[in-house]
């Protein structure tokens, strides 16, 4: 379902949990889907935050943008502060302490406090069974220290640690599949998002919170500083993301493959990469590696999504109606002002 | 600000407000359906009714159309209050057996079965509620009003008027957004988009740059008319990656 629609956000309710005046960026798409996430979880939450950009610019003492009990924890520990919330809410309501209300506990960290510093503690949340939401905003690299590299970061991206030299030009390692390792835990919801599609995002986090069980949720976050982009560009560039199939948006409710945003075409890499400062220095042989690369990975996506899920298959009957093209203009489409 | 009385705590409101926007601003639990806060208050599915004590009178009331006043004291849990939510919730669940949304809340406010089958036997049915969702934020939150109730009593429905294509939906999707139930479905299939419920299929507009459809055709002359402003209809031949 496409989601440019005018009029469709004026469903989603008009109070702030993640009040303005905060010192994030300009064009910080995390700040845009943080927003978005506070406003789809409500008031009835606890949040546990990992050190990272959001940390550092929501909460500079004595000010606080959360509206929510929200505790900073260590780098590491996001995931293992949300369990040890989770059961001990569980033990004040069986005191009786508390009344029976829902309350959601959610753990939000970047990229780095979930794929690289809090993986364990993550993955032992999820294998526990912990009734909690994780949600990680991936920019890709530790943006808060000066651009690192992170396992996050996608290959070829230049970092300060993974500078472009004479014969690397950036990151020589591909991007790590957090979707595939938390799915890997038999979780009953894990689904990706982004800050592009906001109405995608609010519904995501809505069915996350209502799941039994752990609850996880990838936010794509550009980042103007470290992506070397435009600060009005960052919401184009999550799109992109998305439409190149970098970032597809898809969930994995109980072991089921279900792509959300269904592309009939992918758009060709380049136009995403091109954009972007981290990839100036990207030789057409890599550029040429990372499109087959998406391709591939979209590919066996897509082979999982309809194996179950048959109304993935519209797009079968599409593709066969345009049979007159050639091999490459059925995978692609093509945006105006390309980089040939 | 008024002070009112909640399940024995106290707890402050704004002046005007409804009784349930009210609970639900200070973090309290009411089940509700029909309401949503960018719309005036309906009554329709009574799912959210609680007991109110205004000095001598105690009466079982829907939240939502009660406005707050100083000095009243509300239960939300009392056996009451949940025998009246549960008959509620067993005539909702026959209307709409399959909807898992439903179901979830059913099994919350402890039904577990029903006449004729919970779960239901996997008969596609209607699923729709009558709680006017759709039909009140179509016509007030975005304004063409293309679909509406016919019909009386157990015939009641929600369709598009004379049950015909509605050349005046806009393709938005806000009805697929509020819809408790998810009985409504939108989907893009190339350059159309098609409402499934309302009969509606929509042409697409095309970007004059990359060719990609984005958004209904109707909705930007919807949205132009309603603006105003002709150096608009410019900005929409691009894509929003395009612009």
């Amino acid at each position: 379902m496409s989601d440019a629609n005018v009029y469709a956000v004026k469903t989603l309710t008009s109070k702030e949990y993640f009040a303005p005046g905060h010192r994030a960026c300009s064009g910080c798409g995390q700040a845009v889907a943080v927003r978005m996430v506070q406003k789809a979880l409500g008031r009835n939450i606890v949040m546990a935050s990992a050190t990272g950009c959001m940390e550092v610019v929501s909460s500079p003492f004595p000010q606080s943008s959360w509206e929510v009990p929200w505790i900073h924890v260590a780098f590491e520990n996001a995931a293992a502060v949300a369990s040890g919330i989770e059961a001990g809410l569980k033990a004040q309501r069986r005191k009786g302490k508390i009344d029976g209300r829902k309350i959601t506990v959610v753990a939000m960290a970047g990229d780095g406090g979930t794929a690289d510093i809090g993986l364990q503690a993550l993955s032992g949340a999820l294998e526990r069974g912990h009734d909690f939401l994780y949600v990680c905003y991936d920019n890709e690299a530790y943006m808060n220290t000066g651009v690192q590299r992170s396992s996050a970061t996608p290959f070829g991206a230049v970092t300060t640690t993974s500078p472009a030299g004479r014969v690397n030009s950036g990151q020589l390692t591909w991007k790590k599949n957090m979707m595939r390792i938390t799915a890997a835990h038999d979780i009953p919801y894990a689904a990706t998002a982004s800050p592009s599609h906001p109405l995608d995002l609010v519904e995501k986090v809505k069915k996350g919170m209502e799941t039994e069980g752990p609850a996880y949720l990838h936010v794509l976050s550009p980042c103007p500083p470290g992506w070397g982009i435009a600060a009005e560009d960052s919401i184009q560039l999550a799109r992109l993301a998305v439409e190149t199939g970098i970032f597809p948006l898809y969930e994995i409710d109980k072991g089921k493959h279900r792509i959300t945003m269904n592309l009939e075409k992918l758009v060709p890499v380049k136009q995403y990469l091109k954009k972007q400062g981290r990839f100036r220095r990207l030789s057409p042989e890599m550029m040429e590696e990372i499109q087959e690369r998406v391709c591939k990975e979209w590919q066996e996506l897509r082979e999982k999504a309809e194996q179950i899920d048959p109304s993935a298959g519209a797009d079968e009957a599409l593709s066969k109606e345009q049979e007159g093209e050639t091999e490459a203009a059925k995978i692609f489409r093509v945006k105006a002002g390309a980089p040939v | 600000m008024i002070t009112l009385t909640i399940n024995g705590k106290k707890y402050e409101a704004q002046k005007g407000q409804n009784l349930l926007q009210a609970a639900i601003d200070n973090g309290i639990e009411i089940p509700h359906l029909c309401y949503h806060e960018k719309l005036p208050p309906y009554g329709g599915c009574r799912l959210c009714q609680v007991e109110v004590t205004k000095g001598e009178k105690v009466e079982l009331t829907t939240s939502c159309t009660y406005p707050v006043s100083q000095g009243i004291q509300v239960e939300t849990e009392t056996p009451r209050v949940q025998k009246a939510r549960r008959l509620v919730m067993e005539l909702i669940l026959t209307m709409a057996p399959d909807s898992p949304e439903i179901q979830q809340m059913a099994r919350k406010l402890g039904i577990e079965t029903i006449p004729g089958g919970f779960p239901s036997s996997g008969e596609k049915g209607d699923d729709c509620i009558k709680c006017g969702l759709c039909v009140r934020a179509c016509e007030e939150l975005v304004g063409p009003g293309s679909i509406t109730f016919s019909s009386k009593g157990p015939e009641r429905k929600v369709v598009p008027p004379f049950e015909e294509e509605p050349e005046s939906c806009i393709g938005c999707g806000t009805c697929v957004h509020v819809c408790p139930t998810g009985c409504i479905s939108m989907e893009d299939l190339g350059r159309k988009r098609k409402l499934e419920r309302w009969k509606r299929v929509l042409s697409m507009k095309v970007c004059n740059d990359c060719s990609s459809a984005y958004i209904p055709k109707a909705q930007v002359d919807y949205y132009l008319k309603r603006t105003g402003d002709p150096y608009l209809a410019e900005w929409f031949d691009l894509c929003p990656d395009c612009r």
